[in-house]
């Protein structure tokens, strides 16, 4: 899951994006307001970490200004800011959750993989489709009761399936869930993994929609 | 040894009793000699005319013989006055109570003299007349305790309504006292109910213009203390709140090495978390320093050489500024006498030192001067770095301020204790932009010793 962290504390954000990659998380590091908000706007992120004292622009101002820009994805404020109207008003302006420092790095993970969770209408952390449950904080995927080995990047598409499922996914999309900057992609990296998922998952999990992407169907794969 | 009272009441009831007391004993005097005078008068002059009316009796019986008359007591008062007639020197006429011989000596007592003798234990008032021929002689006395006993009379008439008055006056006074000094105990019963960390202003109703200036201090003393206190909460705020993202970063740090499994990740975790210890470990140093010197008043200053206290502070520092391929070069020229506190004033030249060579890239130069200028003496740290915006300027030395970006840890603190080390050496700190290096200008000017 690729996620957003504006932080401008250089020991912080280096923890931070660490200890996010240890959860499985893909994490794009920004240090400044201005810079945040150019890449909410731009990149479909699966959820934000958002300080608040940040340089050149506030971070109040760029959730404010996203969020009047329309832009859905879950952000959560990571803040030394603790007081009640600090939190009232982080929440009022548009954050999903507001978390004062320092945080447990295990209930960060938690927070967020709720947070992304929430945002596409699922109940439970666990992801349950067809006979495949994915589970997003032990990072475990099972078909019918038994484990299947995935690498992280085949886990990752099959996340972003499944919490889209029953919607079409370009090859683009895809390619921008999977990597955070600076990593080399090559231009066929999302059809190589689709191939392998079908490999350990069967043939017909994953479809192909010709010319627009891919998908992965809600519906019993029997009926 | 204390005679007044503790309590005002008593204190005011007693000098307003004392007062009266003191008013009253003059009048008492005043009226006891007046009237013995006036009685003295009329009396005398009762005496005189008796005299005059035995006269003209005996010139008129002149020439009948000579006898003792018994005056019959016509009065009960009659004993107190007594009279005697003398005939060319012989008694003719005494009334009962009168002795045989002359009241007092014919021969040194003139016509229409008064004189006061004593006779037979009694003290007498005794008047001489003599008729116009000379050969009747009068003497009439009356007894000077008559007197007395009238002036007594009208001095009883006077006492008695005043010492009846004096218990009513005393509780009149206090009554009066208490009633004037209630709006004190209403100030006191305001106070007392007051809750210990309340610092509201007061109000008392209508309280006396007397207690205005009493209640004008107890109000400011309050908004100085709202004042300090606030400061001080929102220190302890500022303080808390800037130690969270340090802490912050070395617990998440230790995490990342709990749970890392490629061993140069984890090395650099771990050598995160105790950069994250030492950076906290500097931000309480600063607080530290920041309290000790709100705490105390007056530095101990001695007379030293600025001169020499700057180069061996840039001479601790020197190897920082090396390490980042800095120049650093020191002038400091002539006598610079100061009076100061030498560990204080290190402080204050190592933080401006050292934020210089921290907020200033590789290859930045760095100058330190120190000179008589105008009869003080002018410290001034300039860098070759970004120097600071003009809104930023008017912000150094905030508490906690920093200039957000600039890729460098800091507590914003430095600024605030060198601020607070110069007030307490009386010496003026200043932020510009360099002339001659283009980046920040730090000034602090001293009063030369």
């Amino acid at each position: 899951m690729r996620v957003l962290l504006a932080e401008d504390d250089m020991l912080l954000g280096d923890g931070l994006r660490a200890g996010l990659r240890q959860h499985g998380f893909q994490v794009d590091w920004v240090r400044d307001g201005q810079a945040a908000e150019r890449e909410l706007r731009a990149q479909p992120y699966a959820a934000a970490i958002l300080d608040l004292g940040l340089p050149l622009k506030d971070g109040m101002a760029v959730l404010a200004e996203v969020r009047r820009a329309n832009v859905m994805l879950p952000i959560l404020i990571l803040t030394a800011r603790d007081t009640v109207p600090d939190r009232v008003k982080g929440l009022d302006v548009g954050a999903d959750d507001y978390v004062v420092k320092p945080v447990d790095l295990q209930e960060l993970a938690a927070r967020l993989r709720a947070l992304v969770r929430r945002a596409h209408g699922q109940p439970q952390d666990k992801l349950q489709i067809q006979d495949i449950t994915l589970d997003p904080a032990a990072m475990q995927v099972q078909q019918a009761g038994k484990p299947v080995a995935l690498s992280a990047r085949e886990f990752d598409l099959l996340h972003a399936l499944m919490l889209n499922a029953d919607r079409v996914l370009s090859r683009e999309q895809l390619e921008q869930h999977l990597y955070s900057w600076g990593k080399e992609v090559d231009s066929n990296a999302v059809e190589v993994h689709i191939h392998h998922l079908r490999r350990k998952l069967g043939g017909s999990l994953v479809q192909t929609v010709r010319g627009v992407g891919y998908m992965l169907p809600r519906g019993d794969r029997s009926s | 040894m204390k005679i007044m009272p503790a309590s005002l009441q008593g204190r005011l009831l007693i000098v307003v009793i004392s007062v009266v007391m003191a008013v009253w004993t003059l009048i008492v005097s005043m009226t006891w000699f007046d009237a013995r005078h006036e009685l003295d008068e009329l009396l005398d002059s009762h005496l005189a005319q008796g005299a005059a009316l035995l006269i003209a009796q005996q010139t008129r019986e002149a020439g009948e013989e000579e006898h003792d008359l018994d005056s019959p007591v016509l009065h009960r008062y009659a004993p107190k006055v007594a009279f005697q007639v003398f005939h060319e020197g012989h008694l003719t006429m005494r009334s009962a109570n009168a002795p045989g011989s002359p009241m007092i000596p014919l021969e040194t007592h003139h016509s229409g003299s008064f004189a006061s003798v004593a006779i037979g234990g009694q003290m007498w008032r005794v008047f001489v007349a003599q008729g116009g021929d000379r050969d009747v002689t009068v003497i009439v006395g009356e007894q000077m305790a008559s007197r007395m006993s009238i002036l007594r009379a009208v001095l009883r008439s006077m006492l008695w309504p005043m010492i009846l008055a004096l218990p009513l006056l005393t509780g009149a006074a206090w009554w009066a006292v208490s009633r004037g000094l209630s709006p004190l105990r209403g100030l006191a019963h305001t106070l007392m109910q007051r809750h210990p960390r309340s610092l509201q202003p007061l109000e008392v109703d209508d309280a006396p213009s007397e207690m205005q200036p009493a209640i004008k201090a107890l109000n400011e003393l309050f908004d100085r203390i709202t004042a300090l206190m606030a400061a001080d909460s929102r220190f302890t705020a500022d303080a808390a709140h800037e130690l969270r993202t340090p802490i912050a970063a070395t617990r998440m740090q230790a995490q990342v090495a709990l749970g890392e499994a490629d061993e140069a990740a984890r090395r650099h975790a771990l050598e995160a978390t105790i950069a994250g210890c030492d950076r906290a470990n500097r931000l309480i140093e600063q607080l530290l320093t920041l309290s000790r010197l709100d705490a105390s008043a007056a530095p101990d200053t001695s007379r030293l050489n600025l001169s020499d206290l700057v180069r061996s502070v840039v001479a601790e520092l020197a190897p920082l500024a090396l390490r980042k391929q800095q120049s650093i070069e020191v002038a400091a020229e002539g006598d610079c006498a100061v009076n100061g506190e030498p560990t204080l004033l290190a402080v204050l030249i190592r933080n401006i030192v050292d934020n210089a060579i921290r907020y200033s890239p590789s290859d930045a130069i760095l100058k330190v001067s120190v000179m008589p200028q105008d009869g003080q003496i002018a410290l001034r740290v300039e860098d070759s770095g970004p120097g600071m915006l003009d809104k930023h300027l008017q912000r150094v030395g905030d508490r906690f301020f920093r200039v957000l970006g600039s890729g460098q840890e800091g507590s914003g603190l430095g600024l605030s204790i060198v601020q607070r080390i110069a007030a307490a050496h009386g010496a003026k700190v200043s932020c510009s932009r360099s002339t001659n290096l283009g980046g920040l200008a730090v000034d602090v000017v001293f009063s030369s010793a």
